[in-house]
């Protein structure tokens, strides 16, 4: 490039009235970025004069136009922003305008209550199992120890493909699947899903319906883990200060068996609907392993004179009833949006 | 079962509150419904103006046919006039009388004095209902002793009475008796138990009593008692009002004693008149094949082979522990009576029970089991009364016995059963809880059970499950002490949620519809012999059939942007195996404005879902219907076919297949950082050629460099011309090595148009 005798290439005067000219006229941020672009940027006349400057003087006159110039780049560029900020905030904006939300769906209530059990029991360490819903009696009736004239063995009570195929009428076989599948202690499971029964339906009832059922097995365990581990569910269920109570009952399947109740959430024990006036609610059934279920396994697998073990279950319905106050348990079949998005 | 506290007071002195009682069993024992409170309120000196009243003179009012005026004295010393509506008595009669200001069971206020046709009424002589003592009300409660005038009339009848309502699991029908709760409270309490109520009278005779058994497996024990000159007739009032407060109606003295038995002790009698069974006998058999019985009902009913009876000699006259037959009913006429007090098998009763679809307070207390040592005591105890209440002469006893069940030996290690309760209970303290509950402890911790726990504490466990119930408000709360961890969702697991999140984060709602329908698109589906409904009888193979039924039910409804999905299991034809193929679908049905944005939808919803998975995905289009299958084999289509109003898109898809498919962990490639050079090309092509080919094609033409092309637009008119279209794509060239020049470009571009010219006959437009 020929050297340029700076002083002489750009009329400072000149140059400095034309680029403030064109700044102050800039309209809009684009017209204005264009005016810095033309004045200040790499191929400007300014850029290039001081490039070739050779002289202090020449120098010290440039770079202050330079700064002047960038000076009123910047006010400008300012200006522009609070005019921004203005149509943003100012008597135009209307933040209350709905947002541009996408689309968003619901889980079941069922589902989310399913997932805060098992997330439960994930944090205690224990595996969720998908045991079958077609059982047959074998699994269903056999293994847990239900005598012969028992009434759920009954095609008045349970729905049956035949003589040995059953809907399963509760999650209990898939225990003792797991207890044949891994060949011995320690088990810690629980399984959720639908079981069978041939009720008729009715604000409470339904012959389809979710129950959750664990199972721990292993050397030591005791009725006290059995009552520690259903108040930690309680609790995560129904809240910290609830406390919970157990009384005794009777299944085919465990011994000893109890029932958990939950103190009443409603009314904080005082006696309401809710809890019919007992300030306690029913909330399923459990117990110690009956050794019965050990001897259909397999002693050799499981040897109850060295391991124990204890189960629970609780109908996932009832739960969800309860905790939103649901009417009718019919509700929860019905997929109605206007219910489910609610939840 | 009905227990009044009264009548519990009997066996065992009971001091605590009514309600703490309740929450001990209820922890311990056995369910407690609720409290029931029976007959006059005790509160405020209520009791104190309830008297027995004897009636010094009865006559007609002056005023009024139907009303006695009586003078009635109260140990005032002056009587009382009081107007009655009641003709059951006269002059001398020892009654009940309610002073004015007594407040009477069910009464709004207290009672006032009234004036009753002119004549002053200053008190009510009562019948056995205003008293809740029973159901009578045909006349007033005449009192069977003569009582002085102005005792407390609660000194003479229960008044007041409490009742514990409790629900008896199956394991303990020894609780179905008001002798066997007071037998658990005296343990629960360490109260003093009295002994089993019944004690036989001297016996005046020494008839023979013709009882055989022919089916001792059925009916091991069989008590048989005879009584003559019985005077039947109704039982007195506190025996009226311990039926009423247990909830049995009063019928007659005889009939009474052997409920009222029956609930002390819980083995449930019956009474035949003797003079009505042939030849005087009894034999206990199963029915003959299309044997009749007219039951105390008025029910004809045919009975089944398997069904035991008690017969005289030439009919069945009751079907054995469940009902008694009319023609050998007990009547006023009655003067000779043959007492059962026997034992019967349980499941039979429960099988017949069933079958004749006939439930009463003995086959409820027989199906569950009774102790066979208990019928001698029961027998005991209605002899006793029998010769009390009904003037009867017991003349004749027989007991025909099988062979009745051992009690059970069991060896109870102690340190074993605060092992496995998790709490250190003191052997005294297992030895003094199994005391009181009636099991003998022998040397070398060997317990032997009672006879009325003998069905259901067989094994070391059982014993293990006594000492834990009575213990279970100290047992502590721990959880388990690991070794071992699995705490993670399983792959098809974390598949689901996954799924269900991505779902409802394309704004679908998750529904639960029923596995069971009327009927299958699959001929291999499994059916019930005997489903629950029409509608409810088949296991489904696909879910889409529940999810259109709730599309169609939210359309009934009104709602708008219905979008709806469900997880759940699908239940496939599985020959040569025992069970079916259970797998997870996932299905979905989405509402649109048209058909094809609802076939678009539902496929976008596929679309995201397979890339939140990084499953790579395409649609294979169906040859003879709208929509296409999915990699995992399912299918994305309109719906179109389907009964529901609207327009609508739907998939179904096959999760166990989908988890095949994916990828492993991902693993990083560099990020590209060389421009990529961005075109839009629109081909007029003919309408039968597929955007899909289309891209495909280019992808093989031009290479990897071609990182995207993606349709943004089809457009059909005047400028294409008929029969044609153009598809127009966003296309982006990029090179992971270098800047891809103008050049680059334009060849890149050249090869996709010419391979899709001789391909498709594709026109690139200007």
């Amino acid at each position: 490039m020929e050297p340029v005798d700076t002083l002489a290439a750009v009329d400072v005067q000149a140059l400095e009235t034309e680029a403030l000219d064109a700044v102050a006229a800039a309209s809009t941020e684009e017209e204005l970025d264009e005016a810095r672009v033309r004045y200040l940027g790499r191929k400007s006349a300014l850029k290039q004069a001081l490039r070739g400057v050779r002289d202090r003087e020449s120098g010290m006159a440039l770079n202050a136009l330079r700064e002047r110039l960038e000076q009123a780049v910047a006010e400008r560029e300012e200006a522009f922003a609070a005019e921004r900020q203005r149509a943003r905030t100012g008597d135009a904006y209307d933040p209350t305008l709905p947002g541009d939300a996408p689309p968003r769906g619901h889980l079941h209530p069922i589902t989310q209550i399913r997932r805060e059990v098992e997330d439960v029991f994930l944090g205690l360490g224990y595996e969720i199992v998908d045991g079958r819903e077609v059982e047959t009696t074998r699994y269903n009736f056999d293994a847990l120890n239900l005598p012969a004239w028992h009434p759920t063995r009954s095609s008045r009570a349970s729905l049956f493909l035949d003589d040995e195929t059953v809907l399963r009428t509760e999650t209990s076989p898939s225990q003792i699947r797991t207890m044949e599948e891994r060949g011995g202690p320690p088990i810690y499971m629980i399984t959720t899903g639908r079981v069978y029964r041939r009720d008729t339906v009715d604000a409470t009832h339904t012959p389809i319906f979710h129950q959750v059922e664990g199972l721990a097995i292993d050397e030591g365990i005791t009725l006290a883990d059995l009552k520690g581990t259903l108040l930690h569910l309680m609790r995560a269920l129904f809240g910290e200060d609830r406390a919970v109570r157990f009384r005794t009952h009777y299944f085919p399947f465990t011994e000893p068996s109890i029932e958990p109740d939950v103190s009443c959430f409603l009314c904080d024990g005082r006696g309401c609907s809710v809890c019919k006036h007992s300030g306690w609610i029913e909330m399923g059934g459990a117990g110690m392993v009956d050794p019965a279920l050990y001897e259909f396994v397999g002693t050799e697998m499981y040897d109850p004179e060295r391991i124990s073990g204890f189960a629970f279950g609780l109908g996932l319905e009832r739960i969800a009833m309860l905790r939103h106050r649901l009417p009718d348990i019919r509700m929860l079949w019905q997929n109605d949006l206007r219910v489910l998005e609610q939840f | 079962m009905r227990v009044p506290i009264g009548w519990l007071r009997d066996y065992v002195p009971l001091e605590m509150p009514v309600e703490e009682l309740a929450a001990r069993l209820a922890v311990s024992s056995c369910e407690v419904e609720r409290v029931a409170r029976l007959g006059v309120p005790d509160v405020d000196g209520n009791l104190g103006l309830l008297r027995v009243g004897r009636v010094v003179e009865a006559g007609k009012h002056p005023n009024a046919d139907r009303l006695q005026l009586c003078r009635v004295d109260v140990g005032e010393g002056e009587p009382r006039q009081i107007v009655c509506g009641a003709w059951n008595f006269g002059a001398g009669a020892t009654v009940a009388v309610a002073l004015p200001g007594a407040l009477l069971p069910g009464a709004d206020a207290p009672l006032g004095e009234a004036k009753l046709r002119g004549e002053v009424s200053r008190g009510m002589i009562l019948s056995e209902r205003e008293l809740e003592l029973g159901p009578d009300h045909g006349g007033i409660l005449v009192l069977d002793e003569p009582y002085e005038p102005g005792t407390p009339l609660v000194d003479v009848l229960p008044l007041t009475e409490q009742v514990l309502e409790v629900e008896v699991t199956g394991n303990r029908p020894d609780l179905l008796s008001v002798y066997g709760i007071a037998r658990e409270v005296a343990a629960l309490y360490d109260l003093d138990l009295a002994p089993p109520p019944g004690v036989d009278p001297p016996r005046d005779g020494d008839e023979p009593v013709d009882v055989r058994v022919d089916d001792l497996a059925g009916c091991p024990r069989y008590v048989g008692r005879l009584f003559r000159d019985v005077r039947v007739g109704p039982s007195p009032p506190w025996l009226r009002a311990r039926l009423a407060a247990a909830g049995m109606r009063p019928i007659s003295n005889v009939v009474d004693v052997t409920n009222y038995v029956m609930l002390a002790l819980g083995n449930p009698l019956h009474a035949f008149d003797r003079a009505r069974l042939a030849e005087g006998r009894v034999v206990v058999r199963r029915a003959g094949a299309g044997e009749e019985i007219l039951t105390l009902d008025g029910q004809q009913r045919r009975l089944d082979a398997a069904d035991l009876v008690i017969a005289d000699a030439e009919r069945a006259v009751a079907i054995a522990g469940i009902m008694g037959g009319e023609e050998s009913e007990v009547t006023e006429a009655t003067s000779e009576v043959l007492l059962e007090a026997a034992n019967f098998e349980p499941v039979g009763i429960l099988r017949s029970s069933e079958r004749l679809k006939l439930r009463t307070e003995g086959s409820n207390r027989w199906e569950k089991g009774v102790d066979p040592h208990l019928a001698p005591q029961a027998a005991a105890l209605a002899t006793q009364l029998l010769v009390e209440l009904a003037g009867a002469r017991w003349v004749g006893a027989t007991d025909v016995q099988g062979e009745l069940p051992a009690r059970p030996v069991v060896r109870l290690r102690r340190e074993r059963a605060s092992a496995l309760i998790g709490l250190d209970v003191p052997v005294a303290e297992q030895a003094r809880i199994l005391g009181r509950l009636g099991f003998e402890q022998g040397p070398e911790s060997i317990v032997t059970v009672p006879t009325w726990r003998a069905r259901d504490v067989t094994r070391e466990v059982d014993v293990v499950e006594e000492v834990a119930r009575f213990v279970l408000d100290d047992v502590p709360f721990t959880l388990p002490a690991r070794r071992t961890m699995f705490g993670t969702l399983k792959p098809m697991q974390r598949l689901r949620r996954r799924s269900e999140e991505v779902l409802v984060g394309c704004g679908l709602s998750e529904a639960y519809t029923w596995s069971l329908g009327p009927g299958d698109s699959n001929p291999g589906a499994y059916s019930l012999p005997e489903p629950l409904s029409a509608e409810h009888r088949t296991l489904r193979t696909r879910l889409l059939d529940g999810l259109v039924a709730s599309a169609r039910h939210n359309v009934d409804m009104g709602n708008e942007r219905i979008a709806l999905f469900e997880i759940a299991r699908v239940y496939l034809p599985n020959p040569g195996a025992p069970l079916p193929d259970e797998r997870w679908h996932l299905a979905a049905v989405v509402q649109a404005p048209d058909d094809e944005t609802g076939f678009r939808r539902a496929k976008g919803v596929v679309e995201t879902l397979y890339g939140a998975l990084r499953v790579p995905f395409r649609l294979d289009p169906l040859e003879d219907a709208a929509g296409g299958s999915t990699p995992d084999g399912g299918t994305i289509s309109d719906l179109a076919g389907w009964d529901v109003d609207g327009h609508w898109g739907a998939f179904e898809l096959d999760l166990e297949r989908l988890l095949g498919l994916l990828p492993g962990v991902a693993l990083y490639e560099d990020v590209v950082t060389f421009p990529a050079v961005k075109q839009d090309l629109a081909f007029v092509v003919d309408e039968g050629v597929r955007a899909g080919d289309l891209a495909e094609a280019a992808r093989a033409a031009a290479g990897p460099e071609l990182r995207e092309m993606r349709v943004f637009d089809v457009y059909r008119g005047e400028q294409v011309g008929p029969g044609k279209k153009s598809i127009a794509f966003s296309v982006a060239f990029q090179s992971p090595e270098r800047t891809l020049s103008d050049d680059d470009a334009a060849g890149l571009r050249a090869r996709i148009v010419d391979a899709l010219s001789e391909r498709f006959g594709a026109v690139l437009r200007a």
